[in-house]
């Protein structure tokens, strides 16, 4: 039986000997070897470049001597050793600090020596490049799939017309079906750009039609490629792509620069040079009988540029008719590179759909980037939503309650290394530590200022500087990380356009998660019940024997837990500083009042709009966050306008004071 | 007597329930005019909806001699047309003085800059001691309002109302909390000023609106029941059944 | 009838002895930091603390102006601080403008043949928007080379936005702490907006060198940062007799009275919605003012100025000083900043505990941050409560 290794080396040997110029009757297979072919060559080989490699290899695969894949990938290996003395080359094996040489064309050792002795070539990344993209159809039968992956690679990053054979050959032997599939669509590609016959290349480049990769991508806009042209009249037999209507497409000034940069037009003169032509003309200070002291208008120039056009001592300029004139008598039009117009047109077919899909998946992202910022909207504002709807309470520290958190899990994580742990010790801990912070604030402060709205937004907001400076003292104002275990740290991917990170699925999951629990408890539970009376009519839930001061401190310390748990998550993707709190705030309050005070729907419906408009926004001027957070700003404050109560108002007498 | 408001075919609903039910009630003037019900008749609301605090999902208000409607305007319009509110809880600005509080209700120019620039006359620092005569403060013009016995702030208010020098006077609950004696001056000062407007009393009190001695509507479950005068009303026997048999 | 008993008409600075102690005392503070100064006087205050204390009279003035809206009317704004920083950018524009221009002109004059005006310009923009890769001068700075143009939109920029901005608020009845949160969020819509480089004032940079003022440099800055003092001192003096003359009359009775009860109000006749508009654009234009004096001191304005936590010290000046008395916020603000500055400024002797020193710079705010809530639990009235408490008659 033979082994599968040896199998497959017969198979490189059956494949190289299929596909390469080996084939060819005129050339015999050499006798003499590699090495002597190599030594023809030793200097570009010893110190290849990008200049010189492409003629060594094309000289090394026409003769295609035995062993010249193997020698290309240690090449680019660099586990070729040049010997000083002869200039021979050598592959090397390691032994206990010393190298065995290896003859090239026989495979046996020749000799022990040290590093010293030998010198090791090393090809720039570049020389590697080129080189692997060569060795690409040798590799493509390697047994090691890696290798075979290697290959794929380089002809991904380089194709050319050459591999397309070989790729195809290789694609029945492939046994690996995820390599498989990239080998054909490597062949598509390919096929696309350089195939030949015609019919052959639309079907590949018709495959690619609504193929979002970067790849198909590229390939597609490669072969739809245009280029700006001017002349007198439109050529003949060029792919013209389009012809451009003076004033419409192109600016009669842009139309005259193409004119000037063709050379069919003499440049228009700039104020400029102008002013540098006028000084070099002073005469008795003045320049063309105009003194100097009134050239510091354009008509003063004009008449002096113009006496000089006079007397002859300038070149005449442009004038501003001529310019239309050329421009005119010129046709301004883009070419395809690409010479082929069927080919250029499939392109453009395949283009436009692939545009479209690419529009939708666009849009499929963009929803998902929404969906995933509305929930943290929605994590860091819940707590801020229960507080103010149930107590009428502004807490400013609300921030710093989310900074507190994401604090918590820091140091947790500094006690516990494993990170899955430490996320699942912290987040409880982190709600634990804010719902004690908030009672302790809500007893101490807020429940003497429960008459006075606007001064515990004041005392708050002094707990808030407070905190927020204590934080920098003891943590220091460098952010501080909090990791996330591997398996949040991935993502999720659909294709090139599609994907989404663990943590804001994560994320995602916990808002929601959030979001039934509060439900339930309002709904479901006896402090819900009594909450939600304390929130329509505190006066009567108290003579209800419902206890008003109880609740406001089990509801701060609920709205407070859950900033804390926030916090967690927030700095498990964004910095954790002390400032982090006051990042989120604004947005925090402007959640809860567009949303609609005291409503978890609302938060939720609140949360939903600011993060899809903000992610909206920012899709139409992507570069410009701070444009999208100002925009989206203006619109909350215009959206208030109309509805001063929220998405999800409350109705009735109560609501209405 | 002429119709100075109409109030015709209104009906409020809150939360699915209906406070106000296709309710028509004419008010003349000078008129002195009681409305009684039961809690949660739709008194109050009823003078939300006139003084525009709250607007009705139908029907029509109609005002004064050029009938306009009052459903279009805010509540400062309305105010500024002649209809005074006196509210339940007495409501003065208790920050400031009894002079403060009647000067800025007197009747004059409402617009900022006009009281920005408004000089203090002796006509109206008159006006001001003689409502204070009649409303029994005018020892207490230089005190905080905030510094009151509850009746002196009804009564306050009643007379920054008067100051308004309203055609209409719209009085919830004016006796509430007052003493017998209080009682009766109060009933003194809205019969007089009755004589030459339109007073509309909300009350509970059936002893006070017998003293008024006037016209009676019976609200019940937001529509009016009986309308007469009192005695009238209380034979009938609906308003004995829903209101005066309890 | 029998004759009433009037208050006669008196004078209202007869009237108000508190605005008459105030202007006195702001005389005399006048005078004595004069004496004292670096360009004018004795030279015991370095022209630096000339400049700090210039700049305080602006915070001063701007607190003044809170107060009203605040503490009067009962609007508590958490924007003003936005028309302070409009008003320093409409004078540094033009501030900013006419020194480059005057570099422009000098560098030019060497060239052989005079500079156009277009040429000028056009090195202006590039030395001034250089910073932030742009070299076109932005619309907004098309009245920055007239003096009298850009001082007018010193008033009517920051006047149009509060009026604006006032009336879709006060029209759709936005109240209490939502009204609160609308105007931090116009602050904050304002100074991102201000944040970004092609908004024509040069993003996160600012505007700088607003010390030197074209026309006066040959004065030293000695001098200037009196002058400036006196400025500020003159502005702060006429606003507080504006705005004591405001709310001493009717018209502060009403507005004290839609703070207290702003329903009432209305059914009293009172169009509310106007009042509180009229109220929030004057002050807003009095910070603006404030803000144009306080720039040219400071040297440097940039859009972090206008962050909402700007605003927000100053309702914690407000408070802390005492609202709804003017000399209260003019008492709050002084201390509370210049109190800062010394602190943070590393001028307050660290406390060393043996096992911990306590450093001012990391502490100030903490103490800070406590203290307003310790004024804002016990001591509602603020300072000024207390002055009130002191001397008031047995």
């Amino acid at each position: 039986m033979c082994s599968p290794a040896s199998l497959a080396r017969l198979a490189v040997i059956v494949t190289i000997l299929a596909c390469t110029p080996a084939l060819r009757p005129g050339v015999a297979i050499a006798q003499e070897g590699l090495q002597p072919l190599l030594q023809k060559y030793q200097a570009e080989i010893a110190k290849p470049s990008r200049t010189t490699v492409d003629r060594v290899l094309a000289a090394l695969l026409r003769e295609n001597r035995p062993g010249t894949s193997e020698f290309l990938r240690r090449w680019q290996d660099r586990g070729v050793y040049e010997r000083p003395g002869d200039g021979f080359f050598f592959y090397a094996q390691e032994a206990s600090g010393a190298l065995h040489l290896i003859d090239i064309d026989s495979g046996v050792a020749v000799a022990e020596v040290t590093r010293r002795e030998i010198n090791q070539i090393r090809p720039n990344s570049g020389v590697r490049g080129v080189i692997a993209a060569a060795l690409a159809p040798f590799e493509l039968n390697a047994p090691e799939p890696a290798r075979r992956q290697a290959a794929l690679d380089a002809i991904a990053r380089s194709g050319d017309a050459d591999q397309i054979v070989p790729l195809a050959d290789s694609i029945d032997h492939e046994p690996d079906a995820v390599l498989k599939r990239r080998k054909e669509r490597l062949l598509v590609l390919l096929t696309a750009q350089f195939g030949t016959p015609q019919s052959a290349r639309l079907t590949a480049i018709s495959d690619l039609a609504g193929d979002i990769s970067i790849e198909a991508r590229s390939v597609l806009n490669q072969l739809t490629a245009r280029q700006a042209g001017v002349a007198i009249a439109l050529p003949e037999g060029a792919n013209i792509a389009r012809v451009l209507e003076v004033g419409e497409d192109i600016s009669g000034t842009e139309a005259y620069d193409r004119l000037v940069g063709a050379g069919l037009a003499p440049p228009r003169q700039s104020a400029t040079d102008r002013r540098e032509v006028l000084a070099q003309h002073i005469v008795d200070g003045a320049v063309g009988g105009v003194p100097l002291h009134q050239l510091d208008t354009d008509a003063a120039r004009t008449r002096a540029y113009e006496a000089l056009e006079a007397a002859g001592t300038v070149p005449a300029r442009a004038a501003e008719n001529e310019v239309a004139r050329t421009v005119a008598a010129h046709v301004f039009y883009e070419t395809y590179v690409q010479p082929d117009p069927e080919v250029t047109a499939a392109a453009e077919d395949a283009l436009a759909t692939t545009t479209r899909t690419l529009g939708l998946y666009q849009t499929l992202d963009l929803v998902l980037d929404g969906l995933s910022l509305a929930s943290i909207f929605f994590l860091a504002a819940i707590g801020l939503a229960i507080t103010f709807g149930v107590m009428g309470v502004i807490n400013m520290a609300h921030g710093e309650f989310i900074m507190m958190g994401a604090y918590t899990g820091y140091v947790v994580q500094i006690f516990i290394p494993d990170y899955t742990f430490s996320l699942i010790v912290a987040l409880p801990l982190a709600f634990a530590v804010t719902f004690g912070a908030g009672v302790t604030m809500e007893r101490l402060v807020i429940r003497h200022l429960y008459t006075r709205p606007l001064e515990t937004l004041l005392a708050t907001f002094g707990i808030s500087i407070a905190l927020q400076q204590l934080a920098k003292n003891v943590f220091g104002t460098q952010a501080r990380p909090l990791t996330a275990p591997d398996w949040l740290s991935g993502a999720l991917t659909l294709n090139d356009i599609v994907s989404i990170s663990n943590i804001r699925v994560a994320i995602f999951v916990l808002s929601l998660i959030f979001l039934a629990l509060l439900l339930f408890i309002l709904k479901r539970t006896r402090l819900g019940l009594e909450m939600r009376a304390v929130t329509q009519n505190p006066g009567m839930a108290a003579s209800m024997g419902i206890n008003p001061n109880r609740i406001n401190m089990l509801t701060f310390g609920l709205g407070s837990g859950i900033a804390g748990i926030a916090g967690v998550a927030i700095g498990l993707y964004a910095q954790v500083t002390s400032e982090m709190g006051a990042n989120y705030i604004v947005q925090s309050f402007m959640t809860v009042v567009v949303g609609g005070v005291g409503n978890v729907w609302g938060t939720l419906a609140g949360a939903s709009l600011i993060g899809f408009l903000q992610k909206g926004i920012e899709w139409f001027n992507p570069s410009n966050t701070l444009a999208a957070q100002t925009y989206m700003i203006l619109f909350i404050i215009m959206f208030i306008q109309f509805r001063p109560k929220g998405i999800v108002a409350l109705k009735g007498r109560a609501a209405g004071d | 007597m002429t119709t100075l408001l109409e109030v015709s075919g209104i009906s409020v609903t809150f939360d699915g329930f209906r406070a106000i039910n296709n309710l028509s009630i004419q008010i003349a003037e000078p008129e002195l005019r009681a409305v009684i019900g039961p809690n949660g008749a739709g008194k109050t609301t009823f003078m939300d909806i006139v003084t525009g605090k709250t607007r009705p999902d139908e029907g029509r208000v109609i005002w004064g001699e050029k009938s306009v409607s009052l459903l279009g305007m805010s509540e400062s319009q309305i105010a500024r047309a002649g209809i005074g509110r006196k509210f339940q809880k007495p409501t003065v600005f208790e920050t400031q003085t009894v002079r403060e509080n009647l000067a800025m209700a007197l009747h004059n120019k409402r617009g900022p800059f006009d009281v920005l620039f408004y000089r203090r006359s002796k006509a109206a620092a008159a006006r001001v001691a003689e409502l204070a005569e009649e409303i029994g403060l005018l020892d207490a013009l230089s005190r905080r309002a905030g510094e009151l016995s509850h009746g002196q702030k009804q009564w306050l208010e009643i007379g920054m109302l008067l100051a308004q020098d309203p055609r209409l006077l719209l009085v919830d609950e004016p006796a509430a909390g007052m003493t017998p004696a209080e009682r009766e001056h109060t009933t003194d000062i809205l019969k007089r000023a009755a004589e030459t407007r339109a007073v509309v009393v909300i009350e509970h009190d059936m002893e006070f609106v017998r003293r008024l001695g006037c016209k009676v509507t019976v609200l019940h479950e937001g529509s009016v029941l009986a309308e007469g005068s009192l005695d009238h009303v209380t034979r009938n026997q609906q308003v004995i059944d829903v209101y005066l048999g309890r | 009838m029998s004759e009433p008993e009037i208050a006669p008409r008196k004078r209202f600075l007869a009237e108000n002895p508190s605005a008459l102690r105030f202007i006195g005392c702001l005389a005399l503070f006048t005078l004595g930091v004069t004496v004292l100064s670096e360009g004018f006087g004795l030279a015991f205050l370095s022209t630096s603390m000339v400049k700090i204390l210039g700049m305080t009279l602006c915070l001063c003035l701007i607190a003044v102006a809170m107060d009203v809206v605040w503490g009067y009317c009962g609007i508590l704004s958490l924007g003003h601080f936005a028309f302070f920083g409009l008003g320093g950018y409409a004078i540094g524009m033009w501030l900013m403008y006419a020194r480059t221009e005057g570099i422009v002109v000098q560098s030019l004059a060497a060239a052989p043949i005079p500079p156009t005006p277009t040429e000028i310009e056009n090195a202006i923009a590039t030395q001034i928007f250089g910073v932030v890769g742009s070299n076109e001068l932005p619309f907004v700075w098309g009245f920055a080379h007239s003096l009298p143009l850009q001082l007018l939109l010193v008033l009517l920029v920051p006047g149009l936005l509060a009026l604006i901005f006032g009336w879709l608020a006060f029209r759709s009845r936005v109240t209490g702490v939502y009204l609160s949160i609308l105007t931090q969020a116009m602050t904050l819509a304002l100074s991102l907006y201000l944040f970004q480089n092609d908004t024509g004032l040069r993003g996160n940079n600012g505007l700088s060198g607003l010390q030197n003022i074209p026309g006066l440099l040959h004065l030293s800055q000695s001098t200037l940062a009196i002058w400036f003092f006196w400025a500020s001192a003159l502005a702060l003096g006429l606003g507080y007799l504006l705005f004591a003359w405001l709310v001493s009359g009717k018209f502060g009775s009403v507005i004290r009275a839609i703070r207290d009860n702003e329903a009432r109000v209305r059914f009293l006749g009172y169009d509310v919605e106007r009042y509180k508009l009229v109220i929030f654009t004057l002050t807003a234009v009095v910070s603006a003012i404030a803000g144009a004096l306080y720039y040219p001191q400071a040297g440097i304005i940039n859009p972090a100025e206008i962050a909402p936590i700007a605003s927000i010290y100053l309702a914690v000046w407000v408070a802390i000083g005492g609202r709804g008395r003017l000399y209260g916020a003019v008492i709050g603000a002084a201390a509370v900043s210049l109190s800062s500055s010394w602190f943070t400024g590393g001028g307050a002797p660290s406390i060393n505990l043996g096992f911990y020193t306590i450093l001012w710079t990391d502490w100030w705010l903490v103490l800070l941050g406590l203290g307003f809530v310790a004024v804002t639990l016990f001591f509602p009235r603020g300072i000024g409560g207390l002055f009130d408490y002191l001397v008031r008659k047995p």
